[in-house]
Protein backbone atom coordinates (compact mmCIF):
# COMPACT_ATOMS: atom_id res chain seq x y z
CA UNK A 1 0.00 0.00 0.00
CA UNK A 2 0.87 3.67 -0.47
CA UNK A 3 2.17 5.55 2.10
CA UNK A 4 -0.24 8.61 2.61
CA UNK A 5 1.11 11.78 3.23
CA UNK A 6 -0.67 14.18 5.06
CA UNK A 7 0.25 18.07 6.41
CA UNK A 8 -1.81 19.32 9.56
CA UNK A 9 -2.87 22.98 10.28
CA UNK A 10 -4.75 22.54 13.54
CA UNK A 11 -3.07 25.14 16.06
CA UNK A 12 -5.39 23.10 19.34
CA UNK A 13 -2.78 20.42 20.41
CA UNK A 14 -5.48 18.60 22.05
CA UNK A 15 -7.14 18.31 18.44
CA UNK A 16 -3.79 18.03 16.76
CA UNK A 17 -3.02 14.99 18.84
CA UNK A 18 -6.27 13.58 18.94
CA UNK A 19 -6.52 13.58 15.21
CA UNK A 20 -3.02 12.10 14.55
CA UNK A 21 -3.82 9.23 16.71
CA UNK A 22 -6.98 8.59 15.26
CA UNK A 23 -5.17 8.38 11.35
CA UNK A 24 -2.42 6.62 13.01
CA UNK A 25 -4.89 3.55 14.78
CA UNK A 26 -6.33 3.49 10.90
CA UNK A 27 -3.19 3.57 8.74
CA UNK A 28 -0.49 2.61 11.36
CA UNK A 29 2.83 2.89 9.36
CA UNK A 30 1.36 3.57 5.95
CA UNK A 31 0.46 6.91 7.14
CA UNK A 32 3.20 9.88 7.51
CA UNK A 33 1.61 12.99 9.78
CA UNK A 34 3.40 16.53 9.56
CA UNK A 35 2.03 19.92 11.58
CA UNK A 36 2.09 22.77 10.12
CA UNK A 37 2.79 25.33 12.83
CA UNK A 38 2.00 28.61 10.98
CA UNK A 39 -0.01 29.32 7.78
CA UNK A 40 2.46 31.74 5.82
CA UNK A 41 4.86 29.10 6.05
CA UNK A 42 3.04 26.39 3.92
CA UNK A 43 4.63 26.86 0.59
CA UNK A 44 8.05 25.62 2.21
CA UNK A 45 6.91 22.94 3.87
CA UNK A 46 4.54 21.81 1.53
CA UNK A 47 7.82 21.55 -0.75
CA UNK A 48 9.78 20.23 1.80
CA UNK A 49 6.83 16.86 2.55
CA UNK A 50 5.30 17.15 -0.72
CA UNK A 51 1.87 15.54 0.92
CA UNK A 52 -1.10 14.22 -0.44
CA UNK A 53 -3.22 16.11 1.36
CA UNK A 54 -3.68 19.29 3.38
CA UNK A 55 -5.64 19.32 6.26
CA UNK A 56 -6.97 22.78 7.30
CA UNK A 57 -8.81 24.10 10.46
CA UNK A 58 -11.87 25.70 9.20
CA UNK A 59 -11.97 27.97 11.19
CA UNK A 60 -9.17 29.43 10.30
CA UNK A 61 -9.14 29.46 6.95
CA UNK A 62 -10.57 32.47 4.71
CA UNK A 63 -12.46 32.78 1.56
CA UNK A 64 -10.64 32.34 -1.53
CA UNK A 65 -8.22 30.88 0.38
CA UNK A 66 -7.99 27.19 -0.50
CA UNK A 67 -8.93 28.35 -4.02
CA UNK A 68 -5.59 30.34 -3.91
CA UNK A 69 -3.54 27.18 -2.53
CA UNK A 70 -4.81 25.01 -5.06
CA UNK A 71 -2.96 26.83 -7.66
CA UNK A 72 -0.30 26.38 -5.46
CA UNK A 73 -0.11 22.81 -4.19
CA UNK A 74 -1.33 20.46 -6.07
CA UNK A 75 -2.80 18.05 -3.43
CA UNK A 76 -6.06 16.88 -2.05
CA UNK A 77 -7.19 19.80 -0.23
CA UNK A 78 -9.63 18.47 3.09
CA UNK A 79 -11.29 20.56 6.01
CA UNK A 80 -11.47 20.11 9.42
CA UNK A 81 -14.78 21.30 11.01
CA UNK A 82 -14.95 21.73 14.82
CA UNK A 83 -18.60 22.91 14.65
CA UNK A 84 -21.54 22.24 12.57
CA UNK A 85 -22.16 25.20 9.88
CA UNK A 86 -22.57 25.18 6.71
CA UNK A 87 -19.97 28.36 5.28
CA UNK A 88 -19.79 28.79 1.64
CA UNK A 89 -16.17 28.06 1.93
CA UNK A 90 -16.53 24.41 2.44
CA UNK A 91 -17.11 24.58 -1.70
CA UNK A 92 -13.99 24.85 -1.83
CA UNK A 93 -12.52 21.63 -0.39
CA UNK A 94 -12.23 18.34 -1.74
CA UNK A 95 -13.82 16.54 1.82
CA UNK A 96 -14.64 17.79 4.71
CA UNK A 97 -13.68 16.22 7.99
CA UNK A 98 -15.81 16.94 11.19
CA UNK A 99 -14.52 16.39 14.82
CA UNK A 100 -17.61 14.01 15.20
CA UNK A 101 -16.69 11.74 12.73
CA UNK A 102 -16.27 8.30 13.55
CA UNK A 103 -12.71 6.34 12.54
CA UNK A 104 -14.81 4.51 10.30
CA UNK A 105 -15.80 7.43 8.10
CA UNK A 106 -12.71 9.24 8.13
CA UNK A 107 -11.20 6.29 6.92
CA UNK A 108 -13.69 5.70 4.15
CA UNK A 109 -12.92 10.04 3.01
CA UNK A 110 -9.98 9.42 3.09
CA UNK A 111 -9.51 6.14 1.11
CA UNK A 112 -12.41 7.22 -1.01
CA UNK A 113 -10.43 10.73 -1.62
CA UNK A 114 -7.12 8.90 -1.98
CA UNK A 115 -8.51 6.25 -4.94
CA UNK A 116 -9.90 9.05 -6.33
CA UNK A 117 -6.34 11.00 -6.64
CA UNK A 118 -4.43 7.69 -7.75
CA UNK A 119 -7.31 7.34 -10.61
CA UNK A 120 -7.36 10.65 -11.60
CA UNK A 121 -3.64 11.43 -11.42
CA UNK A 122 -1.71 8.53 -12.58
CA UNK A 123 1.98 9.97 -13.38
CA UNK A 124 3.81 8.36 -15.82
CA UNK A 125 0.37 6.13 -16.55
CA UNK A 126 -0.61 6.99 -19.95
CA UNK A 127 -1.78 4.11 -22.07
CA UNK A 128 -0.27 3.75 -25.46
CA UNK A 129 -2.54 5.30 -26.98
CA UNK A 130 -2.50 8.71 -25.23
CA UNK A 131 1.61 8.41 -25.40
CA UNK A 132 1.23 8.24 -29.03
CA UNK A 133 -1.37 10.93 -30.00
CA UNK A 134 0.98 12.74 -26.87
CA UNK A 135 4.41 12.33 -29.26
CA UNK A 136 2.02 13.98 -32.15
CA UNK A 137 1.00 16.77 -30.66
CA UNK A 138 4.54 17.30 -29.68
CA UNK A 139 5.58 17.19 -33.31
CA UNK A 140 3.23 20.04 -33.73
CA UNK A 141 0.65 17.93 -35.34
CA UNK A 142 -3.04 19.74 -35.40
CA UNK A 143 -6.06 17.51 -33.89
CA UNK A 144 -7.36 16.38 -37.35
CA UNK A 145 -3.64 15.43 -38.62
CA UNK A 146 -3.53 13.70 -35.76
CA UNK A 147 -6.83 11.65 -36.04
CA UNK A 148 -5.54 10.87 -40.10
CA UNK A 149 -2.20 9.31 -38.98
CA UNK A 150 -3.67 7.20 -36.35
CA UNK A 151 -6.88 6.57 -37.50
CA UNK A 152 -8.92 7.96 -34.52
CA UNK A 153 -11.84 9.98 -35.50
CA UNK A 154 -11.75 13.97 -34.20
CA UNK A 155 -13.76 13.50 -31.58
CA UNK A 156 -11.36 10.43 -30.26
CA UNK A 157 -8.21 13.07 -30.17
CA UNK A 158 -9.51 15.50 -28.44
CA UNK A 159 -10.45 13.29 -25.43
CA UNK A 160 -7.30 12.28 -25.51
CA UNK A 161 -5.61 15.24 -25.36
CA UNK A 162 -7.88 16.12 -22.77
CA UNK A 163 -7.04 13.25 -20.15
CA UNK A 164 -3.52 14.05 -20.96
CA UNK A 165 -3.75 17.48 -20.14
CA UNK A 166 -5.57 16.04 -16.59
CA UNK A 167 -3.52 13.31 -16.03
CA UNK A 168 -0.23 15.32 -16.56
CA UNK A 169 -1.91 18.62 -15.12
CA UNK A 170 0.20 20.26 -18.05
CA UNK A 171 -1.76 22.13 -20.74
CA UNK A 172 0.43 23.52 -22.69
CA UNK A 173 2.51 22.19 -25.82
CA UNK A 174 5.81 23.46 -24.20
CA UNK A 175 5.07 22.01 -21.35
CA UNK A 176 4.01 18.40 -22.94
CA UNK A 177 7.67 18.83 -24.84
CA UNK A 178 9.36 18.27 -21.37
CA UNK A 179 7.44 15.77 -20.34
CA UNK A 180 7.91 13.80 -23.47
CA UNK A 181 11.61 14.21 -23.73
CA UNK A 182 12.35 13.26 -19.79
CA UNK A 183 10.21 10.51 -20.09
CA UNK A 184 11.71 9.57 -22.91
CA UNK A 185 8.58 8.95 -25.21
CA UNK A 186 10.38 11.04 -28.47
CA UNK A 187 13.50 10.12 -29.89
CA UNK A 188 15.80 13.31 -29.76
CA UNK A 189 17.06 13.51 -33.02
CA UNK A 190 13.55 14.13 -34.44
CA UNK B 1 7.92 51.48 9.93
CA UNK B 2 11.29 49.33 10.55
CA UNK B 3 8.80 47.16 12.98
CA UNK B 4 6.65 46.70 9.89
CA UNK B 5 9.98 45.36 7.56
CA UNK B 6 11.39 43.64 10.03
CA UNK B 7 8.62 41.69 10.29
CA UNK B 8 8.16 41.34 7.02
CA UNK B 9 10.50 41.06 4.66
CA UNK B 10 8.14 41.25 1.83
CA UNK B 11 7.55 44.71 2.49
CA UNK B 12 10.87 45.62 1.52
CA UNK B 13 9.14 45.05 -2.18
CA UNK B 14 6.79 47.78 -1.31
CA UNK B 15 9.71 50.57 -0.34
CA UNK B 16 11.44 49.67 -3.42
CA UNK B 17 8.11 50.11 -5.68
CA UNK B 18 6.54 52.66 -3.80
CA UNK B 19 9.79 54.70 -4.00
CA UNK B 20 10.94 55.17 -0.15
CA UNK B 21 14.69 55.09 0.73
CA UNK B 22 15.61 52.68 3.29
CA UNK B 23 17.59 54.68 6.10
CA UNK B 24 14.28 56.22 8.05
CA UNK B 25 15.52 55.83 11.82
CA UNK B 26 12.92 54.98 14.48
CA UNK B 27 9.84 57.44 12.45
CA UNK B 28 6.66 56.00 12.26
CA UNK B 29 5.10 55.35 8.89
CA UNK B 30 3.18 58.40 8.55
CA UNK B 31 6.08 60.25 9.08
CA UNK B 32 8.31 58.35 6.55
CA UNK B 33 5.66 59.12 4.06
CA UNK B 34 5.19 62.57 4.29
CA UNK B 35 8.82 63.51 4.13
CA UNK B 36 8.57 61.41 0.68
CA UNK B 37 4.90 62.64 -0.47
CA UNK B 38 4.24 59.13 -0.47
CA UNK B 39 -0.04 59.44 0.66
CA UNK B 40 0.14 57.23 3.42
CA UNK B 41 -3.80 55.32 3.22
CA UNK B 42 -2.80 54.29 -0.38
CA UNK B 43 0.59 52.83 1.04
CA UNK B 44 -0.94 51.01 3.78
CA UNK B 45 -3.74 49.87 1.02
CA UNK B 46 -0.65 48.07 -0.72
CA UNK B 47 0.98 46.54 2.39
CA UNK B 48 -2.41 45.20 3.07
CA UNK B 49 -2.38 42.91 -0.44
CA UNK B 50 1.20 42.58 -0.22
CA UNK B 51 0.60 40.59 2.87
CA UNK B 52 -2.76 39.17 2.08
CA UNK B 53 -4.45 40.93 4.61
CA UNK B 54 -7.14 42.91 3.05
CA UNK B 55 -10.49 44.11 4.33
CA UNK B 56 -12.60 45.36 1.49
CA UNK B 57 -15.37 46.64 3.46
CA UNK B 58 -13.06 49.35 4.71
CA UNK B 59 -11.11 50.52 1.51
CA UNK B 60 -12.45 53.73 0.06
CA UNK B 61 -11.52 53.81 -3.02
CA UNK B 62 -12.25 57.23 -3.08
CA UNK B 63 -9.54 58.90 -1.40
CA UNK B 64 -6.83 56.38 -2.61
CA UNK B 65 -4.04 57.76 -5.20
CA UNK B 66 -3.91 56.62 -8.61
CA UNK B 67 -1.02 57.88 -8.90
CA UNK B 68 0.85 56.12 -5.94
CA UNK B 69 -0.76 53.05 -7.51
CA UNK B 70 -0.08 53.14 -10.46
CA UNK B 71 3.73 53.93 -9.56
CA UNK B 72 3.67 50.82 -7.63
CA UNK B 73 2.85 48.60 -10.36
CA UNK B 74 4.85 49.95 -12.94
CA UNK B 75 8.00 49.59 -10.67
CA UNK B 76 6.37 45.99 -10.29
CA UNK B 77 6.56 45.17 -13.99
CA UNK B 78 10.02 46.76 -14.18
CA UNK B 79 11.26 44.26 -11.19
CA UNK B 80 9.53 41.22 -12.86
CA UNK B 81 10.71 41.97 -16.09
CA UNK B 82 14.04 43.47 -16.17
CA UNK B 83 14.85 41.78 -12.59
CA UNK B 84 13.44 38.64 -11.43
CA UNK B 85 12.21 36.70 -14.31
CA UNK B 86 16.10 37.13 -15.61
CA UNK B 87 17.25 36.22 -12.82
CA UNK B 88 15.56 32.74 -12.31
CA UNK B 89 16.58 32.05 -16.05
CA UNK B 90 20.10 32.51 -15.37
CA UNK B 91 19.90 30.09 -12.23
CA UNK B 92 17.53 27.71 -14.07
CA UNK B 93 20.03 27.74 -17.10
CA UNK B 94 23.12 26.61 -14.71
CA UNK B 95 21.02 23.78 -13.30
CA UNK B 96 19.71 22.09 -16.08
CA UNK B 97 23.27 22.67 -17.65
CA UNK B 98 24.56 20.74 -15.42
CA UNK B 99 24.51 17.31 -16.55
CA UNK B 100 26.10 16.27 -20.29
CA UNK B 101 24.67 13.74 -22.18
CA UNK B 102 22.15 14.05 -25.34
CA UNK B 103 18.78 13.87 -23.46
CA UNK B 104 19.74 16.24 -20.95
CA UNK B 105 20.27 18.70 -23.40
CA UNK B 106 17.34 18.19 -25.40
CA UNK B 107 15.69 18.53 -22.13
CA UNK B 108 17.24 21.46 -20.79
CA UNK B 109 16.64 23.00 -24.20
CA UNK B 110 12.96 22.37 -23.81
CA UNK B 111 13.64 23.63 -20.13
CA UNK B 112 14.55 27.06 -20.98
CA UNK B 113 12.41 27.09 -24.04
CA UNK B 114 9.33 26.46 -21.95
CA UNK B 115 10.13 29.18 -19.89
CA UNK B 116 11.25 31.84 -22.35
CA UNK B 117 7.95 31.27 -23.58
CA UNK B 118 6.18 32.00 -20.10
CA UNK B 119 8.75 34.98 -19.69
CA UNK B 120 7.49 36.60 -23.58
CA UNK B 121 3.66 36.24 -22.34
CA UNK B 122 4.51 37.82 -19.23
CA UNK B 123 5.78 40.61 -21.24
CA UNK B 124 3.14 40.75 -23.56
CA UNK B 125 0.60 41.43 -20.88
CA UNK B 126 2.91 43.66 -19.48
CA UNK B 127 3.87 45.69 -21.54
CA UNK B 128 0.08 46.24 -22.81
CA UNK B 129 -0.83 47.90 -19.69
CA UNK B 130 2.01 50.17 -19.32
CA UNK B 131 1.16 51.11 -23.00
CA UNK B 132 -2.45 51.04 -23.08
CA UNK B 133 -3.80 51.23 -19.73
CA UNK B 134 -1.46 53.30 -17.73
CA UNK B 135 -1.45 56.44 -20.30
CA UNK B 136 -5.04 55.60 -20.34
CA UNK B 137 -5.31 55.98 -16.30
CA UNK B 138 -2.85 59.00 -16.49
CA UNK B 139 -5.18 61.17 -18.97
CA UNK B 140 -8.11 60.02 -16.82
CA UNK B 141 -5.71 61.67 -13.51
CA UNK B 142 -5.19 64.42 -15.49
CA UNK B 143 -8.52 64.97 -15.74
CA UNK B 144 -8.21 64.84 -19.57
CA UNK B 145 -11.29 62.14 -20.48
CA UNK B 146 -9.96 59.88 -23.56
CA UNK B 147 -13.07 58.06 -24.99
CA UNK B 148 -11.35 55.09 -27.26
CA UNK B 149 -10.79 53.36 -23.67
CA UNK B 150 -12.19 52.16 -20.30
CA UNK B 151 -11.30 49.90 -18.09
CA UNK B 152 -14.01 47.68 -18.46
CA UNK B 153 -11.72 46.65 -21.65
CA UNK B 154 -9.06 45.76 -19.13
CA UNK B 155 -11.37 43.91 -17.13
CA UNK B 156 -12.51 41.59 -19.71
CA UNK B 157 -8.51 41.17 -21.60
CA UNK B 158 -6.86 40.70 -18.37
CA UNK B 159 -5.37 37.42 -18.41
CA UNK B 160 -3.74 35.48 -15.55
CA UNK B 161 -0.18 35.19 -16.71
CA UNK B 162 0.45 33.64 -13.10
CA UNK B 163 -1.46 30.74 -13.69
CA UNK B 164 1.49 29.26 -15.94
CA UNK B 165 4.34 29.93 -13.86
CA UNK B 166 2.36 27.36 -11.65
CA UNK B 167 2.27 24.82 -14.66
CA UNK B 168 5.83 25.15 -15.17
CA UNK B 169 6.65 24.40 -11.07
CA UNK B 170 4.89 21.65 -11.15
CA UNK B 171 6.71 20.03 -14.43
CA UNK B 172 9.94 20.27 -12.80
CA UNK B 173 8.79 18.74 -9.19
CA UNK B 174 7.16 16.38 -10.74
CA UNK B 175 9.00 15.12 -14.33
CA UNK B 176 12.42 16.40 -14.42
CA UNK B 177 14.50 14.01 -13.49
CA UNK B 178 17.14 15.20 -11.38
CA UNK B 179 18.79 14.60 -7.88
CA UNK B 180 17.43 17.14 -5.44
CA UNK B 181 20.06 19.70 -5.00
CA UNK B 182 20.63 23.05 -3.13
CA UNK B 183 20.55 24.68 -6.85
CA UNK B 184 17.19 23.33 -7.75
CA UNK B 185 15.79 23.97 -4.46
CA UNK B 186 17.32 27.28 -4.80
CA UNK B 187 15.27 27.96 -8.39
CA UNK B 188 11.81 26.45 -6.56
CA UNK B 189 12.29 28.58 -3.99
CA UNK B 190 12.45 31.51 -6.22
CA UNK B 191 9.56 30.33 -8.39
CA UNK B 192 7.59 29.51 -5.23
CA UNK B 193 8.32 33.44 -4.03
CA UNK B 194 7.91 34.96 -7.31
CA UNK B 195 4.47 33.40 -8.21
CA UNK B 196 3.06 34.36 -5.12
CA UNK B 197 4.40 38.15 -5.57
CA UNK B 198 2.53 37.67 -9.41
CA UNK B 199 -0.42 36.74 -7.35
CA UNK B 200 -0.34 39.67 -5.14
CA UNK B 201 0.55 41.76 -8.45
CA UNK B 202 -2.79 40.60 -10.23
CA UNK B 203 -4.67 40.72 -7.21
CA UNK B 204 -3.94 44.98 -6.71
CA UNK B 205 -4.79 45.19 -10.36
CA UNK B 206 -7.67 43.63 -10.12
CA UNK B 207 -9.07 44.21 -6.76
CA UNK B 208 -7.42 47.58 -6.23
CA UNK B 209 -6.33 48.91 -9.21
CA UNK B 210 -9.37 48.28 -11.42
CA UNK B 211 -12.26 49.68 -8.71
CA UNK B 212 -10.38 53.02 -8.03
CA UNK B 213 -10.70 53.73 -11.71
CA UNK B 214 -14.13 53.06 -12.00
CA UNK B 215 -14.77 55.30 -9.27
CA UNK B 216 -12.72 58.50 -11.05
CA UNK B 217 -14.61 57.61 -14.30
CA UNK B 218 -17.51 57.48 -12.61
CA UNK B 219 -17.27 60.67 -11.13
CA UNK B 220 -16.12 62.27 -14.54
CA UNK B 221 -19.06 61.00 -16.51
CA UNK B 222 -21.25 62.69 -13.82
CA UNK B 223 -19.53 66.44 -14.13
Amino acid sequence: MKTIKILIYEPSEIIFTGIKNVLKQIWGKNIEIYELSDYSSLTPIFLKYQPDILLLDLSLIRTGEVKKSRKQHACKHIALQHSIDHSMILNEFDEVISIFDSSERIKSKISKLMNLHQKGLPEEALSIREQEVLVEIVNGLTNKEIAEKLNLSIHTVTTHRRNISTKLQIHSIAGLTIYAISNQLINVKN
Amino acid sequence: MSDLITSNYKMLFAMTRIGIPLGFGDKTIDEVCRENNIDVTTFLVIVAFLLDDVNYKTIDYKILSLKEILNYLKNSHDYFLNFRLPNIREKLYNVVNQYKNEISNELSKAIIFYFDEYVAEVRKHMEYEDKMVFPYINSLIKNAKKLDYNIDIFIRQHNHVEERMTEFKNIIIKYYPAKSTNEINSVLFDIFACEEDLFSHIDIEDKLLVPVVQTLEKKLKSK
